[in-house]
């Protein structure tokens, strides 16, 4: 893999972190500043990792997917609405409630992208049309549905909205429950305890399908074909690979990927649905599959930088006292929420290395 | 592919089709004895739970108790606030209520082009009056500085924090700094993290609940107990992050105890301005012919602890009733400056 890309990165974030444990680091102990930074960055960074991994799944079998944050949206809404209704009239306990909609939520993402696929697989639809059609869409169907469902149904004020079971915990509220036991877990170092093991559910398998994409898409056969079918699929075709096949579950895939990211939103952060609560961050995880060049890997170390100068924005706003005047300007929280935007531009311009998409990305495939 | 064609053709015929059905029997406002009232949303949407929401129940009272005809405009687009209004101006519409500092230029100029429409411009203070436009104003940073008190009273850590919209919004910023104020006049050496979400553009900066809740926890994990979130939907997040986080939150707005039913259990209180009642009392002064072209003022208050009342000791209570007494009077000043310097 490229070293070159990965160091540029990893100095970008000790870079980012080092900034708040210099400015920060008298008021609060930089043990505290770093785990807390870290939980941040990590949790912040989730969608976007599960997101270009969606779009790495689609474009590795040489189908654009601009449509990442329409998926996203629907996701979230239907996901939420499912914890929701299963909750408040089947009466199932919150923990169902909430597993069910995780899974509302990823079928959600699969069946919008099932569309996206039958658009531009099938009906050889300009992709970009078609990723810009499921994200009007998913606007449009959140937005309408959110508004039927909760607000005409007599005012909020009037308090009868049934509302979400809650969220899903974080892994060291289990870890608690499974350590009150005889032995005990024994002391995990705190910044462990509080940052990896403060995350939740879709936190941690983000950072699971990481690995695993990446064995799938270098290690097995299906990831050859996928790879095949987005470089050339002609001698993909001529091998005897069913190209639209490949393409189709890749996919949807790539849809269940983005559903599961929308699950991060109304599952896991906060327990509504707000219209256009993912706020673009579907394209920001395209930028940060191209940042790393399609590879798994790479898309996730830069959906951690995007995290990382969040976490920066926010922490350098509790110690804005302290900031020294000769870096005044990071006082300027918009100067500091530039970054990732600036870092992008530089990558994409090939500072750091060229970035190469598969050479079919995009193209319909005509026998 | 044909039949595709005939799909999306009839689709879009349907599409066509459906404003239309919406528009029919709608009364006719240029009649002297309809008395109507349109209302233009700040980009946000009505249903925000927070500052749409209320002015929008403020207009929805005026229906009931005046029999007025009411109508809503969602704005998506910041270039569109002169077009929605107008488009309540050209139906000849009495009163039109905008919503938020954003509208406050649109609105001005509105109310030079239609001289015979009243207009309300929620949370827009008028440097100078123009006739035909009351300019809703609160004193956000009373509300701010109480329960920036409250929050310093009840703090075990000795450290309090605030997540709000972005500081360019001068409402926002008397908030926060009201906040600031607050918890320092109570505890000067109380530690405060206050972040503003000044990072986005102003179609983001009030609807990111999951960067509040982000935020939120940040804070918390810092030491921070109470968390106090003002700014529509970002503040939510952060409030519903706080309170899961098993810290306490504060609302902003309303009293959110009934518009946050996610964070009841951890909700000490809200900053409230009396958005509801100030809209109403505008409306009704316009139709009685008393309307006040200029600066008016509504009122700003804390909500009740609700579920948390037993654990809210006596002495500060008392506190808070002093505090809002002396603040009322004008005996106790925020000393906080209306815009960011």
């Amino acid at each position: 893999m490229d070293w070159r890309r990965f160091s540029f990165i990893g100095i970008i974030i000790i870079l980012l972190f080092g900034v708040v444990v210099l400015i920060g680091g008298e008021q609060i102990s930089p043990l505290i500043i770093i785990s807390s930074m870290l939980a941040t960055t990590l949790s912040v960074a989730t969608p976007l990792t599960l997101g270009a991994l969606s779009g790495i799944f689609c474009e590795r079998a040489g189908v654009v997917n601009i449509g990442i944050e329409g998926m996203m949206l629907a996701a979230a809404f239907f996901g939420w609405l499912a914890s929701i209704y299963m909750n408040s009239i089947f009466e199932y306990s919150p923990a169902i409630s909430l597993t069910i909609g995780v899974l509302a939520a990823i079928l959600t993402g699969g069946l919008f992208a099932l569309l996206h696929a039958w658009l531009s697989i099938t009906f050889k639809v300009d992709q970009i049309i078609g990723g810009t059609v499921i994200n009007i869409l998913a606007i449009g169907v959140t937005g309408f549905l959110n508004r039927q469902l909760f607000f005409d149904k007599g005012s909020i004020f009037g308090g009868n909205v049934p509302h979400a079971p809650g969220l899903l915990p974080t892994l060291s509220k289990a870890l608690t429950v499974l350590c009150s036991g005889a032995q005990g877990c024994g002391g995990l170092p705190s910044l462990i305890a509080g940052t990896i093991f403060d995350q939740k559910p879709v936190a941690i398998s983000a950072i699971l399908l990481v690995i695993v994409a990446n064995y799938v898409l270098f290690n097995t056969r299906w990831g050859l074909r996928t790879r095949a079918v987005g470089e050339h699929p002609k001698a993909a075709d001529t091998v005897g690979i069913d190209v639209r096949r490949v393409r189709y579950i890749n996919v949807v895939i790539g849809g269940m990927l983005a559903g599961l990211a929308g699950a991060y939103f109304t599952i896991e952060s906060v327990p509504s649905f707000e219209p256009l609560m993912t706020n673009g961050r579907g394209f920001i995880a395209l930028a940060a599959m191209i940042f790393g060049n399609w590879t798994p890997f790479g898309a996730w170390a830069a959906a951690l930088v995007f995290g990382a100068s969040q976490a920066l924005q926010i922490n350098l706003q509790f110690f804005r006292e302290s900031i020294p005047p000769a870096w005044a300007f990071l006082q300027q929280s918009y100067v500091v929420g530039l970054a990732p935007y600036i870092l992008t531009m530089l990558i994409l311009t090939g500072v750091i290395g060229k970035t190469t998409p598969p050479a079919a990305d995009g193209q319909p495939y005509e026998k | 592919m044909k039949k595709l064609y005939a799909v999306f053709a009839v689709l879009l015929v349907a599409a066509l089709l459906l404003p239309a059905c919406g528009a029919s029997g709608t009364p006719d406002c240029s009649k002297p004895e309809t008395f109507c009232v349109g209302l233009v949303t700040d980009v946000g949407k009505i249903d925000d739970k927070s500052f749409n929401q209320s002015a929008w129940e403020g207009v929805k009272q005026a229906e009931k108790d005046l029999g007025a005809v009411v109508q809503y405009i969602e704005t998506t687009d910041a270039k569109d606030y002169a077009k929605n209004i107008s488009t309540f101006a050209e139906a000849q519409y009495d009163v039109i209520v905008t919503v938020g500092f954003g509208l406050g230029e649109a609105t001005t100029a509105a109310a030079q082009q239609y001289p015979g429409t009243k207009f309300i411009g929620v949370d827009q203070f008028q440097a100078a009056v123009t006739p035909g436009v009351a300019g809703l104003n609160f004193p956000e940073d009373q509300a701010g500085f109480l329960v920036g008190a409250l929050a310093a009273q009840m703090s075990k850590s000795g450290k309090i924090g605030g997540v709000f919209g972005t500081d360019a919004v001068p409402p926002v910023w008397r908030f926060g700094e009201g906040y600031r104020a607050g918890a320092q006049y109570i505890n000067p050496n109380i530690e405060i993290f206050i972040v503003y979400h000044s990072d986005v553009g102003f179609d983001k900066t009030f609807s990111d609940p999951e960067w509040g809740a982000a935020t939120a926890k940040s804070m918390i994990e810092k030491g921070a107990d109470i968390v106090f979130g003002g700014g529509g939907k970002t503040g939510n997040g952060a409030v519903i992050g706080a309170v899961e986080a098993g810290a306490l939150g504060i609302g902003v707005d309303t009293d959110q105890y009934y518009t946050l039913p996610e964070a009841q259990k951890g909700l000490l209180s809200s900053a409230m301005k009396l958005i509801t009642p100030g809209v109403f009392d505008l409306v009704k002064m316009a139709k009685d012919g008393a309307f006040p072209d200029g600066n008016f003022f509504g009122k700003a208050a804390y909500a009740p602890y609700h579920d948390l009342d037993s654990q809210v000791p006596a002495e500060v209570k008392a506190k808070m009733e002093e505090i809002n007494k002396a603040l009322l009077d004008g005996s106790l000043a925020t000393n906080v400056s209306p815009v960011k310097p």
